[in-house]
């Protein structure tokens, strides 16, 4: 795994953070966790496009051509596979996920690679505004089962203690290991989480999870721009009305 | 949504004050209801983020002293 590898996962998990929170722009508690969500979540579209971008400077872009039809190629946590149902499920991703790669980000502004470190820094300006969403509603009491959930993979998501990105520490790339990347989520959101039992023999050091799976297909047509077409006229249609 | 703590059960109202230059004075530009300052600070920002703000600050209603109010003057 290599850093573009790393900024991929991060881009990914963003791109798909940003649809999930503009899903519940008309369906959180109040009109302000509406507009919240949905400015959260043009905050991390856009944060996924520069992440993007970065991936050509970076020198491998890791994107191939299964990206696509396939959508287990996309590399988004489980978590964000299928639509939210709960407000839980958005609280617990809004504090834990989003604040996990938040941490991520700041691992990279703090390391080595002078294109992370200039283009991410302004993410994290506009992140401490999510942190501060999702911690008030996280201290406000939520379910416990997305919450663990979150946490486990958010643990999961920074990877195995001597693992790639813990070399990718080493190596300065990015400031922060699998160690210090948790134990910066737990000061800040003031929590431990309850222990986790995690597999990493069958974890997935592409996606960084460790189940299968993949977003759904209506998503993933979304993405793709399948859905665009759907609410296309027809050509015959078309010339009608012309 | 039953089980969760709504903003209006124990809301605080907070008043949004913004300028876009150092030279201009901070003005009021609207208001947040939230249960507590840090989740007033992200509704702020995520409600009136529109425009390029050089500052932008938040003041609980209850803590503005009036002198006098319309009517009283």
């Amino acid at each position: 795994m290599s850093l573009s590898d790393l900024v991929l996962s991060i881009a990914d998990n963003k791109q798909m953070l940003g649809l999930r929170y503009a899903e519940w722009a008309t369906r959180a508690p109040s009109l302000e966790a509406d507009i919240a969500a949905a400015a959260m979540g043009l905050d991390d579209l856009g944060h996924s496009r520069v992440l993007y971008g970065c991936l050509e400077p970076l020198g491998a872009d890791p994107r191939g051509p299964d990206r696509e039809s396939d959508a287990a190629s996309l590399r988004n946590l489980a978590y964000f596979d299928e639509p939210w149902t709960e407000w839980s499920q958005f609280v617990a991703a809004n504090a834990v996920l989003d604040t996990a790669f938040t941490a991520m980000i700041e691992a990279c502004v703090g390391g080595s690679v002078e294109v992370l470190q200039h283009r991410l820094r302004k993410m994290l300006m506009e992140e401490r505004y999510h942190f501060l969403h999702g911690r008030s509603w996280l201290r406000s009491g939520i379910e416990p089962g997305p919450l663990e959930r979150a946490w486990q993979e958010a643990i999961e998501w920074f990877g195995p203690p001597d693992g790639e990105t813990a070399a990718l520490h080493r190596e300065g790339k990015i400031s922060m290991g699998p160690g210090e990347l948790r134990a910066d989520l737990e000061k800040k959101l003031d929590v431990k989480p309850s222990r986790q039992s995690i597999d990493w023999q069958r974890w997935d050091p592409v996606r960084r999870r460790g189940t299968p799976g993949a977003i759904d297909p209506h998503t993933f047509g979304m993405l793709r721009g399948l859905e665009e077409k759907k609410y296309a006229p027809s050509s015959a249609a078309k010339q009608t009305t012309g | 949504m039953t089980g969760y703590k709504r903003v209006s059960g124990d809301a605080v109202e907070y008043e949004v004050f913004a300028r876009k230059t150092r030279v201009e004075p901070l003005h009021q530009v609207g208001s947040v209801v939230a249960p507590d300052a840090d989740l007033a600070m992200a509704y702020a920002r995520a409600t009136y983020d529109e425009e390029r703000w050089c500052e932008m600050a938040i003041v609980r209603k209850e803590d503005v002293i009036h002198l006098w109010q319309p009517g009283e003057a």
